[in-house]
């Protein structure tokens, strides 16, 4: 009791620091506002605020221009914000409720299982359309992740994080065999999945922007009212039970969001790494350790890193474009292990 | 239980005490078992010889290899066709097994692989890029891999060092190293050509049969000069398990030591990879094995190299011959590997170990 | 052997800042001294450093006239042996195994097992009472047992001064007792001078010979536990509020700590008494 009296009041002296948060989620949310118009305006073919508005009203007209926005720039876009939100929400989650600082989805083992799932399809049914891939790779990467956790929770001490990361890393390795000995007998297969696992935006249309909705809308409203069961878990197990808290059934539906919210935007986007993991750290940064405001700004902020990366890489080769995968690959991975010297891992 | 006295300097040795029997017996089931594991990967050396579209027998093989065969064909067979591949494998097994098992060792994680920590990524990174982006030769694409691997290996050392080595952040720098790389891979996969990304991604998978003679002859250099090296720091291995204050307590020099531990075992599976590619699992599974064969005896290095040599080659066995067409050997290792893993992280985390 | 093991101007810290500062301090040869202290006072950063554990941030620790640093380690493990907080062991390591590990200053690239080597292992194996275990994996015993093996490996290593930090934490109070008991034995027959952490301040009054009572990384007091331990040092270290009594069984210091009930007479009140004179002289107590 005392406890969460503590927690809930635990940004300081109360209406103040709830009201200076507000104003940098605001902040953050007009941002994104920029960032996203940014990334409708952006890219090879640079098309003015004017054009934008134009098409957006009179949707009947068929300007080059005016097409391009509405068929590919918005709903990468789109997709980019709902991924962006899913990828972060998620990562916020994970480490919320394994209680450790270096939970990411992506090496939970989630990117292989997904794309085990999508070249197992194309082998089995032949190449279809991204629409087709993404129920394959929904499946494949909830399935990954499921056994990823059983494997490291056993034994006394649970899932460590490094347990967590070994057993992630042995999945993956494990699912990658099986994905390289069907992409070596099968070309089609092959030819597929290199496309597939550079994640990146481009290439999505609205189909998949539609597929992936509902999951991701689903899961972000469970998400962002997951708070209060993140605050307490943060206590310890021990702590939270004495609470009153039903661990064991939070877990299982914080980890069912993660899976949902990950797997969707994986089948979307392709594997995505470390994004999920190291702006939640940012949040945390920004807005101190009650994971209601957590999960707010990660929400926000994500799609914010995710379409800078995407524009970044669109506009950083002089010919083509860098996928975002590899934008945040290249970046997220110095980021990440700054992460990991910072802190005292002396036993985690 | 009673407080027992201290017994005063002893002078006239009791023969056959407790702890000198318990450990001389250990020593002698080492040396069997070291012994046999040795003979095992013989014998498949022998085996991968016999086997093929012209079959022969052990004494033929034998025979010519001792350079006592009348037969120019069969000679032709054993050491011009089927010798050199036999031989990386039985190298690159042991470098795999040993660098594995010290590896795990150091990092006092059964599940501490080489292959996870970024050294393979690097080798992989290094490789791809030589085969899409120059179009290199054989040799060229080894040589890269190579110096991938050592250049990614001292990377992921120098970002994990901090004040002293700590055998978690080891582990997780390295996966983001690793993870680094991978993207990098994929990019560059993702872009080349049908053709180029199939043969990278062949190389990737892992295959004894892909590697020339310099390869092969550069690794037995490597293993000729490393594995004495390995053996003779056991001992210091064996005091750094006990964690690092105990062992400056006993004398170790610890940072040295373990710099010196990682260079070997960096480097026998930098030249290993090079020669065969990032054959998953080997290394990994190498060192637990033969410590469940040991025992709690200590001296497990070269029994690990042993059952390396004889994984890989039996893994080559199967994927070059159980087949309608000869896989690459990554593949069987990978179906053999990953339920062994599993089963080692559910066995390891319930004895509450792996982490 | 004797051995003059010192501390001169001595600075320790894990980076940062130093835990402990310009330290002067002497450990007596051939006796047993108990460092003890607050938590973070800096105990276990003193022991460490004067067994060469931690490299001195300032001042050197000077052992025979030689300084540590300009030894080599393997020298220095022959003399000192440490037993540190929470030792880790391999799984499945037999107790053998980790007993004859203490062997390894005395060993080299080319001289390996020798006979000495046995008895060293088999007389730490007896002392400690551990002998009959000598096959079992480390990991089947008990804490206290366990514990014993560790102090056994210590023991191996034959050294003439034996440091060990909070070597009792885990262990039930016999256990306790009997570890002591055993260190006391190897100190009164061999001269091995030995320096231990304590958290039990009753326990080291004890057995100590000499007592070292630190406080934010000073040393508050020092000398035997009778001229060391009152109440007024032991309020100054630890914050607490006691009674010292010489213990009728032994006659070394007891420390009884007075909280806010239990106050001699029953009744409990929410401070501690304004004036502590107004309740000695209990009856009963037997003082002096």
């Amino acid at each position: 009791m005392t406890a969460t009296l503590r927690l809930a009041r635990t940004t300081g002296s109360g209406v103040r620091d709830q009201r200076r948060l507000l104003a940098g989620l605001l902040v953050l949310g007009v941002v994104l506002v920029a960032v996203f118009l940014l990334s409708i305006t952006m890219g090879s073919r640079a098309i003015t605020l004017g054009t934008v508005w134009d098409s957006l009203l009179r949707p009947g007209s068929g300007s080059v221009a005016q097409t391009v926005v509405r068929e590919i720039r918005v709903p990468r876009t789109l997709l980019g914000v709902l991924v962006g939100a899913a990828l972060g929400l998620s990562g916020t989650i994970l480490q919320g409720v394994t209680r450790n600082p270096l939970a990411d989805p992506g090496i939970m083992g989630i990117n292989s299982g997904a794309a085990a799932a999508i070249v197992a399809s194309v082998m089995l049914f032949g190449a279809g359309g991204l629409s087709t891939y993404v129920w394959f790779s929904f499946l494949g990467a909830g399935a990954a992740m499921l056994a990823v956790y059983s494997i490291a929770s056993f034994g006394r001490e649970g899932a460590t994080p490094v347990k967590l990361a070994l057993a992630g890393a042995a999945v993956t390795a494990g699912l990658s065999s099986v994905t390289s000995t069907i992409v070596i007998t099968h070309s089609d297969a092959l030819n597929e999945l290199r496309m597939w696992q550079v994640g990146s935006l481009a290439g999505r249309y609205l189909p998949v922007f539609w597929q992936v909705l509902p999951f991701i809308a689903v899961g972000c409203a469970v998400a962002l009212f997951s708070g209060r069961a993140l605050n307490g878990l943060a206590l310890g197990e021990d702590i939270a039970v004495a609470l009153g808290q039903h661990v064991v059934r939070t877990r299982l539906v914080m980890f069912a969001t993660v899976a949902v919210l990950c797997g969707a935007a994986t089948a979307a986007c392709g594997p995505i790494t470390f994004v999920g993991l190291v702006v939640p750290h940012l949040a945390r940064l920004l807005c101190g350790p009650d994971y209601r405001w957590i999960l707010a700004y990660a929400a926000v902020l994500t799609p914010v890193v995710l379409l800078g990366a995407d524009i970044l890489g669109r506009v950083v080769l002089a010919n083509g474009e860098l996928q975002v995968g590899v934008v945040l690959g290249v970046l997220g991975a110095p980021v990440f292990i700054a992460l990991v010297r910072s802190r005292n891992l002396v036993k985690l | 239980m009673s407080t027992q006295t201290l017994s005063p300097p002893p002078q006239a040795p009791p023969v056959g005490t407790r702890a000198a029997d318990v450990r001389r017996a250990r020593r002698r089931l080492g040396l069997l078992v070291t012994t046999g594991l040795g003979l095992l990967a013989l014998a498949l050396l022998v085996l991968t010889m016999m086997v093929g579209s012209y079959g022969l027998t052990p004494w033929e093989v034998v025979a010519s290899l001792a350079h006592q065969s009348q037969d120019p064909a069969t000679d032709f067979i054993v050491r011009g066709l089927r010798l050199p591949v036999a031989a990386t494998g039985l190298a690159a097994g042991i470098a795999l097994g040993v660098s594995g098992a010290i590896f795990q060792k150091l990092l006092n994680n059964p599940l501490a692989s080489p292959d996870f920590v970024g050294v393979s990524s690097g080798a992989s990174l290094a490789a791809v890029a030589s085969i899409v982006l120059f179009n290199a030769s054989s040799v060229a694409i080894s040589g890269s891999a190579l110096i991938g691997a050592l250049v990614s290996a001292t990377l992921v050392y120098v970002l994990a060092f901090r004040g002293g080595l700590s055998g978690y952040r080891f582990i997780l720098v390295g996966i983001g190293v690793s993870e680094l790389m991978l993207s990098l891979v994929g990019y560059i996969v993702a872009r080349a050509e049908l053709f180029e990304a199939r043969q990278a991604m062949t190389w990737l998978v892992g295959s004894v049969g892909q590697a020339g003679p310099g390869q092969l002859w550069a690794l037995i250099v490597a293993l000729v000069v490393l594995l004495p090296v390995a053996i003779l720091l056991e001992r210091p291995l064996r005091s750094l398990e006990l964690g690092d204050d105990t062992a400056r307590a006993l004398g170790t020099r610890v940072e040295l030591h373990r710099l010196a531990l990682i260079a070997v075992s960096v480097v026998l599976i930098a030249f290993a990879t090079a020669a065969v590619g990032p054959v998953l699992f080997v290394a990994l599974v190498a060192g637990p094995l033969a410590r469940r064969l040991l025992g709690p005896a200590g001296g497990h290095v070269l029994a690990a190299g042993f059952v390396g040599a004889s994984l890989l080659l039996s893994s080559d066995l199967i994927a070059a011959n159980a087949f309608s067409s000869p896989l690459p050997t990554g593949l069987v290792t990978g179906a053999v590997g990953a339920p062994y893993l599993v089963w080692l992280l559910v066995t390891a985390n319930r004895q509450g170990l792996g982490g | 052997m004797t051995h003059e093991l010192r501390g001169r101007d001595l600075s320790l810290g894990y980076g940062g800042d130093d835990v402990v500062s310009h330290l002067d301090v002497e450990v007596p040869d051939g006796r047993i001294t108990m460092i003890v202290g607050a938590n973070a006072c800096g105990k276990s950063t003193l022991l460490r450093g004067m067994a060469r554990l931690l490299r001195p941030s300032g001042g050197q620790v000077v052992l025979d006239g030689r300084s540590l640093q300009d030894m080599r380690s393997i020298d220095v493990a022959k003399l000192i042996g440490l037993l540190p907080q929470s030792p880790v062991a391999p799984d499945s390591i037999t107790v053998a195994d980790l007993v004859g590990r203490g062997r390894y200053p005395h060993q080299g690239w080319f001289r390996q097992w020798r006979s000495e080597d046995e008895l060293a292992v088999q007389a730490a194996l007896e002392a400690t009472g551990t002998a009959d275990l000598a096959g079992r994996p480390l990991a089947e015993l008990s804490g206290g047992q366990r514990q014993r093996v560790w102090v056994a490996m210590a023991l191996a290593q034959d050294t003439d001064l034996l440091l060990l930090d909070e070597p009792t934490t885990f262990l039930d109070i016999n256990h306790q007792v009997e570890l002591l008991d055993l260190l006391t034995d190897l100190n009164r027959e061999r001269g091995t001078t030995i320096v231990i952490v304590l958290h039990d301040l009753n326990l080291a009054c004890r057995y100590a010979d000499h007592i070292i009572a630190m406080r934010r990384g000073v040393i508050l007091a020092e000398g035997s536990p009778r001229e060391v331990i009152d109440a007024s040092v032991v309020t100054a270290v630890f914050g607490l509020d006691c009674e010292v009594i010489l213990d009728p069984l032994t006659g070394a210091p007891m420390v009884l700590p007075r909280g806010r009930h239990h106050i001699c007479g029953g009744g409990w009140r929410r401070e501690p008494p304004a004036d502590p004179q107004s309740v000695r002289g209990c009856p009963g107590l037997r003082l002096g």
